[in-house]
Formats: structure tokens, sequence, C-alpha cells
């Protein structure tokens, strides 16, 4: 009877333990290049400088065609959730939904499995996620080398692993993320950076279609 | 005397099931009209989803929780009230329909929505060859569909809001009327049709699902009703079947990626 009550409580404490994301969170700011915790740039690969320095120029006379978001394929990871449109996080018991605004993309994170080994690469990769106390970490793998790490134009490879820690104010009105990048092909170490998210209450997301909105109004960033 | 007549009314009645179970039915037009004209020719129906592999987890019989990964047994291209059917157009509207059949016959169908990777649309959304996950969060239910990631909020016991902006997928309410959910969609654009022949609905169109859990959860029924006083005669209602496909995960679907098919001058042109 006391192990019952003792399990019981310690249940208890497990439910509270994990937060409810549910709501409409929006990146606090804009962001260009991602900048590492300790305020660097990322470590790029010299191959990848390369590509990443070729991208630069091309944007810096106008010319985004290296980016798929311009033709409204997803952006990919962690980009997506570096762009400023809202997105709405469903949580439930076994899988936490980030529902997007920009083109109303959805992604799926299943709770409490084990990331597969065997995976066809994918815009937004396969993601699996589980809570670290009050903590949601998701990892991700199976992504396409074609979509960029963030706004600038940062590339990666199909090596790409993506970890993301998700913490919640203790007031419940900002969202912090945490994340870690590697990607051996196209880094020289692993390095992470962290964004914010404030809540948006009462915000409904529209029907958001890329294909429906001209070229030059397509967010990008 | 009374018992006896009503008994064999009822043998009569039992007979006449047997018979209407051992009949095949009748099968669908394969033309509009039934006409057998060729170029009229209706793009026929697919079978869809059939039962979850044995050893998937059983269909909650909860009638109230919907969540979870569903997927259409058959699939109409031709979305009136019986399969091989035309909604009950005006004529003007049927000429049209007609007119969209023959071009699609000619091999030069005319674009509708989904060939420039814009949203299906009501009531054709729902008549899709691929999975739709439904989750349950308080006050909402959202359909998160496979096909071209079409997304539909509906929100629970409020009113339509006020001057609502139209869209491709339109402003979706619902209540519970016993164990049947009804979802009240009105806002929506006249840039879909209602089906994949070409069938045309206004900004008025109003569309009512009834969705109610059967098969004890292993399904789940769809009374789709459509009014719209300016293309429709009257209103229609049709029956769906959606099975419950646990073992099911809804992939990444990139209409972007292949969109080889955009239209010139309002036609599609195979490239």
């Amino acid at each position: 009877m006391l192990g019952f009550v003792a399990l019981s409580l310690a249940a208890g404490a497990a439910l509270a333990a994990s937060p409810d994301l549910s709501g409409v969170w929006q990146l606090s700011g804009r962001l260009g290049a991602v900048k590492t915790t300790e305020g660097g740039a990322p470590p790029l690969s010299p191959a990848a400088q390369a590509l990443y320095a070729a991208h630069r120029a091309a944007a810096a006379h106008g010319d985004y065609s290296y980016d798929g978001v311009t033709r409204c394929l997803p952006p990919g990871l962690p980009r997506l959730m570096l762009m400023h449109e809202p997105f709405e996080i469903l949580q439930r018991d076994k899988v936490v939904y980030f529902l997007h605004q920009l083109n109303r993309l959805p992604r799926r994170v299943y709770l409490d499995e084990p990331l597969p080994t065997e995976l066809d690469p994918h815009y937004l990769g396969y993601s699996v996620g589980h809570w670290d106390g009050t903590t949601l970490v998701i990892e991700s793998t199976g992504f396409d080398d074609s979509t960029l790490l963030d706004n600038a134009g940062l590339p990666h490879s199909e090596s790409l692993h993506l970890t993301e820690r998700y913490q919640e104010s203790p007031d419940g009105r900002h969202l912090r993320l945490r994340f870690t990048v590697e990607d051996p092909k196209t880094f020289t170490r692993p390095w992470s950076a962290q964004v914010e998210y404030t809540r948006r209450s009462d915000y409904r997301l529209p029907e958001e279609v890329c294909s429906d909105t001209p070229v030059a109004a397509r967010p990008r960033d | 005397m009374g018992t006896r007549l009503n008994l064999s009314l009822v043998i009569a009645g039992l007979c006449l099931a047997r018979n209407a179970v051992a009949d095949p039915p009748a099968p669908p037009p394969t033309t509009l009209y039934n006409s057998g004209d060729p170029t009229l020719a209706l793009t026929p129906g697919l079978r869809g989803a059939t039962a979850a592999p044995k050893g998937a987890a059983p269909g909650n019989p909860d009638p109230h929780n919907l969540e979870g990964v569903w997927w259409l047994q058959g699939y109409q291209y031709l979305l009136g009230p019986e399969p091989g059917i035309a909604p009950p157009l005006k004529p003007e509207y049927l000429r049209i329909l007609e007119r969209r059949i023959r071009a699609k016959n000619r091999g030069t169908p005319e674009a509708d929505a989904s060939t420039q990777c814009l949203p299906h649309g009501m009531p054709r959304v729902m008549e899709s060859p691929y999975p739709i996950e439904i989750v349950q969060t308080p006050g909402r239910i959202t359909f998160l569909h496979e096909v071209a990631h079409n997304i539909r909020r509906i929100y629970l016991d409020q009113p339509h809001p006020q001057g609502v902006a139209l869209s491709f997928l339109g402003d979706s309410v619902a209540h519970w009327e016993g164990d049947t959910l009804v979802v009240d969609t009105v806002g929506l654009n006249d840039r879909t049709f209602i089906d994949d022949e070409g069938s045309s609905h206004s900004t008025q169109e109003h569309v009512v699902e009834r969705y109610t859990k059967i098969d004890h959860g292993e399904a789940l029924e769809l009374i789709m009703t459509v009014e719209d006083p300016v293309t429709l005669e009257h209103p229609y209602s049709y029956r769906r079947v959606f099975r419950w496909r646990p073992d099911v995960r809804p992939q990444e679907y990139v209409c972007e990626e292949n969109n080889r098919n955009a239209p010139v001058n309002g036609v599609t042109v195979a490239k």
C-alpha cells in the first residue's frame, strides 16, 4: 500500500514535470546568419565555406536561386525554426506536432521512440523526442542535403544530425530553443546556438499558400 | 389474422433483403449521364484503403475520440449523391462540367487548384487517396492531410467569425450531436472544384460534414452535405467510410517539388 502511494506520487510528479507547450509561438526578432552560443560563426570546413561564400555572393546581387524556399520547398531544419513566421505546437502523449504558418508545413515528433537507422532523405528529416525533466528534447536525422541550415545560406550534408532542446520560461510567455548541429562533412566540430520564441496567445494561423504568393513576397527569413 | 398478415409481410421483407444482398449492385455509370458518349467518359474510382493489417492496434471505441490516422475506402472522381452521378448542378454549370470532362478526355485538362499546388477546396480535400490524421485538443479538432500538407483547423462550440476571409479550405466550426461530430464550413473561395472531374462551386458554398465512428472504432462514417445556391439546384449528400489505420504514418508530401504541369493560360500542359 505504501509502495502504491509512493508510485502514485512519483507518477503525479512526472506528469506535473511535463509542461504543456501547446499554443502559438513566434521567433523573437528576426535572424540572418546564425551565431554559435560562443558568439562566433559556425565552424565550416573549407569546402563548405566555399559553398557558403557562393550563396552569400549570389544573395548580394539578389539571386536566391540556391534557396528552395523561393520555390516553395520546405526550408529544412533547423532553419524552419529560425524563421519569423509563427508556428503552433499541439502536444499529445505520443506525438508533438509543430504546425507552421509557412506554407502550412507540419512537423511530427514521435515521443519515446528510437531514431530509425535507415531513413530516406526528407526536407524536414525524421524526428523523435522525449522529456528530459521540463525540457523537450528532439533528435532528428534523415535530411535531404538541398536545404539550408539558416536564413543566410549555411549549407549542410545528408549526415546532419540535429538535437533540439525546448524549455518554456516559468511564466509561460517564452520558449527557448538550444540546438546542436552535428555534421562532420560540413563542420569541423559540433556546435550549438540558441534562440527564443514569444507566445502569441489568441493568434490563429491563417491559410498561407506559398504557390499563391508572388515570388518576391515569399518569406525567406 | 392480423398477426399472420404482419408475419408474412416480415417474411416478404426478409426475402427482399436477401434478394438485395444476392444481386450484385449495378455498376456505376462510366460516362456522364450514363450516355455512352466516350467524350464524356468518367475516370473510374479507386479501391482506396483496406483495413489495417493483422496485429495493428484496435480502434478506440470511444465515440468522441477521433484521434488517429484514417484512410478513405474507395475514391471517386465525381462527387455526386452516388458514384458516377453528377452533383445536382444547374444547367449552365452542367455545361461547364461537360466541357471539363471533354477537355480531360482530349488529354488537355483544365487546370484546377491542385495542379498548381494550391489546397484542394471542399468537399474535395476529404476525397483523397492519401491518409488523414486527426488531432484532438481542447476546443479544437485538426485534420492533417498527407496530400499537399493541407491543414483544417476546426473550432468546437463557437460560431463562424464575422466577415470571414475567403480561403481554399474555408472556416470550419463543429459541435457534437450525440456521438456525431457535425462540422460546418463556409468562407470558401471559388478557385477550387467540388470534385476531380470539375463540378463548380461558388463562394456561397456551405458544407456540412457529419462524422460518426462505426464498426467498434475500426471505421469512421462521413455524411457529406453540399449546398450552393449559385451552382446547385438543391443541396445533396453522399456517404463515405474511412478506415482506422494506426499502422500508417503520414509522409512528407511536397507538391511543389514536382509541379511540372503548371497551367499555361488556364490550361494544364503536361511537360
